[in-house]
């Protein structure tokens, strides 16, 4: 079986994708702890059966808000065989973080480009192929409400499961300084081999050097307190040199 | 000539560039999520009947901000 996660801003039309994959038999599950649903409904492609799970809605993938770590901690510790990632397509620039962001966690992303009658209605030209391209990811254009492209979304959807992971290789550069300091992070965390199956370690380092509370507490117990030490002087001498 | 001001000092339908934005913590985490990062270019659309919250247009799409929040972003306009 294929697991499958949907994910995208809210209200770029996720759950009308979820609902017309699924045909509306999901079930409603709750993850512990928090208010926030997630949905999970199957489907059957060509005799290949997917779970689909609809995540909450969200902007980014920080610990600060409650329905952004359900998705997060999802992506990160259940590790899905795909993420579809779902675009507005009439408002592609703001999506674009968050599936930069997915890129970053080397998700295994396909990419839904929906609201695709709205685009061509107002004028905008997207090239999907060429947005592929640079994303390193297939990109489907879809129409929620009418269910166009939702065939071609659940051919890439098993393709994808199938292929091998990119290893986030379109993922964000940043300047060099701060490429240097992800290095340096990057070289302790290796040293714990607990992570190197867990978690992306470039994706941990990073979120390390932006002070993300949470992976400092879901990391504490694998790293030794020399290392960490470590790695907190990293991020100092960093944000020092940068003041 | 160039000139930094507020954004909460902008009239409707002007625009400028953010240059800083002095929120700290997860609410400037929160505005930056949203698009509002230096170099942006921000629009204000109108103003809530008692000045607070204002609508902004950023990227193609309308955002609505707090004044205490819109206070914090620091634009340069033309």
């Amino acid at each position: 079986m294929i697991r499958a996660a949907l994910i995208g801003n809210p209200n770029v039309g996720k759950t009308e994708i979820f609902n017309h994959l699924t045909g509306l038999s999901q079930s409603v599950g709750n993850f512990p702890g928090v208010t926030v649903e997630k949905k999970a409904g199957r489907l059957v492609h060509k005799g290949q059966e997917i779970e689909v799970v609809d995540l909450p809605g969200t902007y980014s993938l920080t610990s600060n808000a409650v329905d952004e770590l359900v998705a997060r901690d999802y992506i990160v510790l259940e590790r899905p065989d795909v993420i579809v990632d779902i675009v507005d397509g009439t408002n592609l620039e703001r999506n674009l973080y968050l599936t930069l962001l997915l890129l970053e966690m080397d998700a295994n992303l396909v990419v839904a480009l929906n609201r695709w009658d709205m685009v061509k209605a107002r004028g905008l030209k997207i090239d999907p192929e060429k947005l592929s391209e640079l994303l390193g990811c297939p990109v489907v254009p879809t129409v929620a409400v009418t269910g166009k492209g939702l065939d071609d979304l659940t051919n890439s959807i098993v393709n994808a499961a199938g292929r091998m992971n990119t290893k986030g290789k379109n993922a964000i550069q940043y300047e060099n300084d701060i490429e240097l300091l992800i290095k340096k992070v990057e070289d302790v965390i290796r040293e714990s081999p607990a992570f190197i199956e867990k978690y992306p370690q470039r994706w941990l380092a990073i979120r390390m050097l932006e002070g993300d509370e949470r992976v400092m507490e879901q990391t504490r117990a694998a790293l030794s307190s020399p290392q960490i030490a470590r790695i907190l002087s990293i991020i100092e001498a960093g944000e020092a040199a940068m003041k | 000539m160039s000139a930094n001001k507020k954004l909460t000092e902008l009239k409707p339908g002007e625009k400028g560039r953010v240059v800083a934005i002095s929120s700290c913590g997860s609410l400037r985490r929160r505005m930056m999520d949203m698009g509002l990062v230096t170099g942006s270019e921000v629009k204000l659309i109108r103003l809530a009947p008692a000045g607070d919250p204002i609508e902004v247009l950023l990227r193609g799409y309308s955002l609505a901000l707090r004044k205490k929040e819109a206070m914090n972003v620091t634009l340069e306009v033309e």
